[in-house]
């Protein structure tokens, strides 16, 4: 069937803006930061096949990949004439979905003239889901059945009837029922409303026209993709990397290889010699992988343009089972996300021979993160304060790389202001700002990471889970390495601590913890950098005058005539 | 000539004067150089006699283009020791997530102009470390060492505890009296560190240069004998007197978009709708707004030069949603054969290709003119003439031909995907706002918002559509027609069942002061003034708050919170779709909206009978609807010349000296008693 360029033109736009739409209610109505403050969530149109119909822009990049597989797994389950109007699916389980189990998926099915014709679909990040340890980042665990409640393709609503005995045991098994619930009701609003907006579509337009418009819009998403690959030339190109450890035996690196085939139109990645699962919650799923290949995929053919379906037919995945991104179930997975950054940093790594005027040098490449936690003095309440932190990305081919700013797995993720954090929970900020001379040298210099302090007034515990410290944000092109991750501990005895991964660290009122991100890598010798570059980078205080010396062999025009 | 209201946008300088009771228009050139110079021609254009001016409304988008041109002063920014780079590092967002290429808004301050005060309040407004008067009069110095004209001060929690920046406000006064100085908290007391330094450095930044132009405004008006009263226009929907945007030049960023929703907000009360879309459709966007109970709605988060790039403003902002469709939005196609409209603008210069400035992009007011749903020769009044033959080989070249296209067939899906896309945001303020279109009608301006407004309607389901008198001068319109208003926030956070009395009544007070000040710096008379106050309630846990409005401090202790809780209950299951009635609510913020209503003439003729011109015969033309193969025979009429109650039965254009309307086979149009059009549309069922 051949569509009008305008109807297609039309039904482009609605369908991404649905997916919009979606995230719009979910952000603005969800009960925790993780969803209104990091984005930590997805939105999108599902078809009957499982199929990505349009997802919206501004959630984690590294949902990209699955709600489909979250969807289709209660197809196999329901049936697709086991739907009805006012039906909820709520779904996290491990061995399908592949994430930590705090990311629940919602979706419900569209119907146009009594035939189901697609599921609107969201993933969101609750605070807590059970488990060992509060919210999640526990290095402790070694099996899912420590890491929460799974809970598979159940109908958390069945023809707008509400579930009382898992909506019951969902109660009883939160450490916040009470902002878990409030999302699942944002979410299952959200998907009402993507239910509503696609039946406008469908309605005016009909199904048969709608499909079309659908398969079209597929196939022009896989000819751009399928453009840029060509300009790349064909080749077999690997790199690898170091993760600094599973979080139990510190002295050993896992290892991160990657292959990159190129042929033609069509990529291969390959996680063939990745280092095998480990005893620990640092592993993914398969969909872990696939989202890691996907986002530099993405990132490489078409950055711009809107999600769907059709963007990944030209990349292919080999991703046996048993490795730290394809780990077989049971095993633990809370920290799934925590390797992706890296990973997709070595897939552009792979690549910079091959296009060198394209990729950038390794950024932070951790998703940066604190979580503080405890019983507020005085009421008794529980509380958990939730921290992203942004550091340096690696310098460009056209120019320096951007400071403070979060991983390549998190794109609209906001951090919590000071403001806001100070108000809700007993820690003063002390200091929040941009670290001096973190960026990696280079004749384009790496992005800057940043410093903050936290003053604990009252006994706290808290998670610090860093990454890349053994190989810290590297160059590109003859560029220097960014300064790595470093968490201080400074006790009020005068004692002083450095932390890269630890669980459960108590602190008394007093203490305090900075934290110190990376700064990305160099693009380039130091040695090609601009003087009146490195003046201006002296003026504003972003590399010293210590820092100009050793790492660019650099003194300023006005000392020099001195 | 008793009052004016003239709006200086980035093509037209519109006027709407009173002269006598009557309402007269004009629309000249805005002269970018001295925007001074459009506005004295355009009072030229109506005769008026400067002297005679009682009240001088104005909005102008000098603000803005300040901003988004980057010609403001040299900025400094005092923040508190430990965050000097809040402000330069943001949220640490990356909004277009997959871009590796990807840059932060670069911030109005750079980081070498940025001074650190040893000072600090906690979030409850204690003091934990004092100011240092000698550090303060050493970064004076410095300032003025450094040369720079304007300062931004914004302190971490200064919206709890006023005395530090006030402090610094008044040694800056002393070292360095020349210099332009915006202290956060006279600006907003919200928290948000970054939002609320932003939007500080805004006002900083643009400051002087409006002073300059507020100046050369008022010494243009008193060498004419001008006795009169001059007032803004702000983004909130309101006005100000001179002396308060010269203090808070920031909140005047949108003034012209928003009085347009203002005037539509009047039109809706006079017509009785309760619940209208506001939209405005001009050369380079087009606008909408949900306007309830006559106003149009306002939010909080608002970027200069949008969400990815731009610069966050945290304040009130008359909630407008925009899409980059305009009569001058450029249509192109790409290499795959789709084809896109906007946002690319061709401007006033060269404009569309049927200006024959030299134009080779064909625009959406290209597509209207080969579709013959605008008139040629009545262009503007027929002082600017349109050529068709212009517009048609631009579409065949750009589009139709690329495409496989008859230009016609091109014109159209031209003309379809503006539509669709402006029916987004439509929709997006309606059913968004839990507002559903096929219950609502549609106010339609803006040069070209009448021409698009039915087949959107139609897109969308809403089955009447109003064209109001004046559509083309509309914002200059509303500047007549707003009240004065300022807004007031005061952080206050707590759970709602458990407000302590007296601290919310302490505040309170505070808010009701602030307003008495200001009403006494302006020399009105409380009597007049309308004192509303709002609490920005949450279920907690969540973030973004929801205002609900409440009478005083009674409502937020006892008894009276129920009622709040039961208010909030039902607004946010309105705009979400879901409540949660057991769980327990937070209050964010208290606010006052402090408004003075104007009492005069300029609303008269909204209720006064329409009284028309000399009607002239009516034409007819081969007009594009649906089906580019199979124009339709459409009648053209005259519209001043159209009596109260004559009805127009679609196919018809409806031509007026500044718009023209668009009536779609089926649909009808009733001129109503006071002039307005009323379209009943057959297409949206």
């Amino acid at each position: 069937m051949n569509v009008h360029p305008v109807t297609l033109e039309v039904v482009r736009n609605a369908l991404v803006a649905y997916s919009e739409d979606m995230a719009t209610a979910l952000c603005k109505s969800a009960y925790n930061m993780m969803i209104y403050e990091v984005r930590d969530y997805c939105c999108g149109l599902i078809d009957t096949e499982g199929r990505m119909i349009s997802q919206n822009k501004g959630g984690l990049p590294i949902f990209l990949a699955d709600l489909g597989a979250a969807v289709l797994d209660g197809i196999e389950r329901y049936g697709l004439d086991g739907f009805e109007p006012g039906d909820a699916v709520i779904m996290n389980h491990a061995q399908v979905c592949g994430q930590h189990l705090n990311n629940i998926v919602i979706y419900t099915p569209c119907f146009h003239e009594g035939e189901i014709v697609a599921f609107a679909a969201n993933r969101a990040h609750w605070v807590d889901v059970g488990g060992t340890r509060v919210g999640f980042g526990s290095y402790a665990t070694t099996e899912i059945f420590q890491e929460g409640l799974q809970l598979r393709s159940i109908k958390i609503y069945e023809a707008g009837e509400r579930n009382e005995a898992v909506w019951q045991i969902l109660q009883d098994n939160l450490r916040f029922p009470e902002s878990s619930l409030g999302d699942l009701r944002a979410q299952i609003a959200s998907c009402s409303l993507g239910e509503r907006r696609l039946s406008e579509i469908y309605g005016r337009y009909g199904a048969d026209t709608v499909r079309a418009c659908i398969a079209e819009i597929w196939d022009q998403a896989e000819a751009e993709a399928r453009e840029v690959i060509e300009e790349i030339p064909d080749g077999v190109y690997s790199a690898s990397s170091l993760l600094d450890n599973d979080g139990r035996t510190l002295d050993k690196p896992l290892d991160v290889r990657v292959t990159v085939t190129v042929a033609g139109d069509e990529m291969t990645i390959d996680y063939s010699d990745m280092n095998l699962q480990v005893p620990t919650p640092l592993n993914s799923g398969f969909s872990g992988g696939l989202a890691a290949a996907r986002v530099a995929f993405k990132c490489l053919t078409m950055p711009d343009a809107p999600v769907n379906e059709g963007c990944f037919r030209s990349l292919h995945l080999i991703s046996p089972e048993g490795t730290i991104v394809n780990a077989k179930s049971p095993a633990a997975i809370g920290l799934w996300s925590i390797m992706l950054p890296t990973v997709i940093d070595t897939i552009l790594k792979a690549l910079a021979p091959a296009i060198p005027d394209k990729i950038p040098a390794a950024h932070k490449g951790d998703m940066g993160g604190v979580s503080f936690y405890g019983y507020r003095e005085g009421d008794g309440r529980r509380f958990l304060l939730m921290n992203i932190f942004g550091g340096g990305w690696g310098g460009r081919p056209d120019g320096d790389g951007e400071s403070a700013a979060v991983s390549i797995c998190q794109g609209d993720v906001r951090n919590v202001p000071i403001e806001v954090q100070e108000t809700n929970f007993p820690f003063i900020v002390e200091e929040f700002g941009l670290r001096a001379d973190s960026g990696g040298a280079g004749r384009h210099r790496g992005g800057l990471g940043t410093v903050i302090t936290y003053r604990c007034l009252q006994k706290t515990s808290a998670n610090i889970n860093l990454e890349r410290i053994v190989d810290p944000p590297w160059g590109v092109m003859g560029g220097a390495t960014g300064r790595s991750n470093v968490a201080i501990v400074r006790r009020t005895d005068g004692t002083e601590q450095s932390v890269t991964k630890e669980t459960n660290i108590q602190l008394d009122a007093g203490d305090r913890v900075t934290f110190l991100t990376a700064g990305g890598g160099g693009y380039g010798e130091a040695g090609d950098r601009d003087g009146a570059e490195i003046d201006a980078d002296l003026r504003e205080g972003f590399v010293s005058a210590k820092g100009a010396a050793d790492e660019y062999g650099y003194t300023p025009a006005s000392e020099a005539a001195e | 000539m008793e009052r004016v209201g003239i709006d200086i946008g980035g093509t037209f300088t519109d006027l709407v004067g009173l002269r006598d009771g009557v309402i007269v228009i004009d629309k000249c050139s805005t002269t970018p150089d001295d925007p001074t110079r459009g506005v004295a021609d355009t009072l030229a254009n109506v005769d008026a006699d400067i002297a005679s001016i009682r009240d001088f409304l104005h909005g102008t988008t000098i603000a803005i283009n300040t901003v988004l041109e980057r010609k403001g002063a040299s900025t400094a920014l005092i923040t508190t020791r430990g965050f000097r780079d809040v402000y330069a590092m943001g949220r640490n967002n990356r909004p277009e997530a997959f871009n590796l290429e990807f840059r932060r808004p670069r911030p109005l301050v750079p980081r070498s102009l940025t001074w650190e005060a040893s000072a600090r309040m906690t979030a409850t407004g204690e003091e934990i470390e004092p100011l240092d008067d000698a550090e303060i009069e050493a970064i004076g110095a410095a300032l003025l060492t450094a040369g720079v004209s304007s300062v931004a001060v914004c302190l971490i929690h200064a919206y709890a505890d006023t005395s530090h920046e006030r402090r610094i406000g008044d040694i800056l006064a002393r070292v360095c009296p020349d210099i332009f100085v915006s202290l956060s908290h006279d600006i907003l007391r919200e928290y948000r560190e970054y939002e609320r330094t932003s939007t500080t450095a805004l006002n900083a930044y643009v400051g002087p240069r409006v002073r300059t132009y507020l100046d050369r405004l008022q010494g243009f008006l008193g060498e004419h004998a001008f006795g009169g009263n001059i007032q803004i226009m702000r983004s909130n929907g309101g006005t100000m007197s001179l002396g308060q945007a010269r203090v808070q030049p920031v909140t005047m960023m949108e003034s012209g978009p928003v009085a347009g929703m203002i005037a539509a907000g009047r039109v809706a009360d006079a017509l009785g709708l309760g619940q209208c879309i506001g939209f405005d459709m001009g050369g380079t966007t087009a606008k909408a707004s949900l306007i309830t109970d006559g106003a149009p709605e306002i939010s909080e988060d608002y970027y200069i030069g949008g969400y990815a790039s731009g610069q966050p403003m945290q304040l009130p902002v008359v909630d407008i949603v925009e899409v980059g469709a305009g009569g001058g939005s450029i249509a192109w196609t790409d290499a795959r054969g789709g084809l896109h409209v906007g946002p690319e603008s061709a401007g006033a210069d060269p404009g569309p290709a049927c200006y024959g400035k030299g134009g080779a992009d064909p625009v959406v007011t290209d597509a209207d003119l080969v579709l013959r749903r605008l008139n040629a020769g009545r262009f503007l009044s027929g002082r600017m003439g349109l050529d068709p033959a212009l517009s048609e080989a631009a579409i065949k070249m750009k589009i139709a031909d690329p495409l496989g296209l008859t230009v016609a067939d091109a014109a159209l899906g031209i003309a379809r995907i503006a539509d669709a896309s402006m029916s987004l945001a439509v929709r997006t303020v309606s059913v968004e706002r839990g507002c559903d279109p096929r219950d609502t009608a549609m106010i339609a301006f803006g040069g070209a918002g009448p021409l698009h407004a039915v087949s959107i309607a139609r897109e969308i389901y809403i089955p009447r559509v109003i064209i109001p008198r004046y559509p083309g001068n509309f914002s200059a319109l509303g500047m007549l027609l707003a009240p004065w208003r300022q807004d007031f926030v005061q952080t206050f956070v707590g759970d709602l069942a458990r407000i302590d009395a007296a601290a919310a009544e302490a505040a309170f007070d505070a808010l009701r002061a602030a307003g008495r000040d200001r009403i006494a710096e302006e020399g009105l008379s409380e009597d007049a003034a309308d004192f509303q106050f709002a609490a920005d309630l949450r279920y907690r846990g969540q973030e973004h708050t929801i205002p609900v409005p409440l009478a005083g401090p009674d409502d937020l202790g006892g008894g009276g919170s129920d009622a709040l809780r039961a208010t909030f209950d039902r607004l946010h299951d309105r705009r979400y779709g879901h409540a949660a009635p057991d769980e327990s609510i937070q209050i964010v913020n208290l606010r006052l909206i402090l408004r003075a209503a104007v009492s005069d003439t300029s609303s008269d003729w909204m209720t006064a009978t329409y009284v028309p011109e000399d009607a002239r015969p009516d034409e007819t033309r081969d007009v594009i609807f649906e089906d580019s193969t199979a124009p339709v025979a459409s009648r053209i009429v005259w519209r001043p010349g159209l009596a109260p109650g004559t009805v127009i039965d679609g196919p018809a254009v409806i031509e007026e000296p500044n718009s023209t309307v668009l009536i779609y086979p089926g649909d009808v149009a009733t001129v109503t008693e006071h002039g307005h059009l009323d379209i009943a549309v057959a297409g949206a069922k």
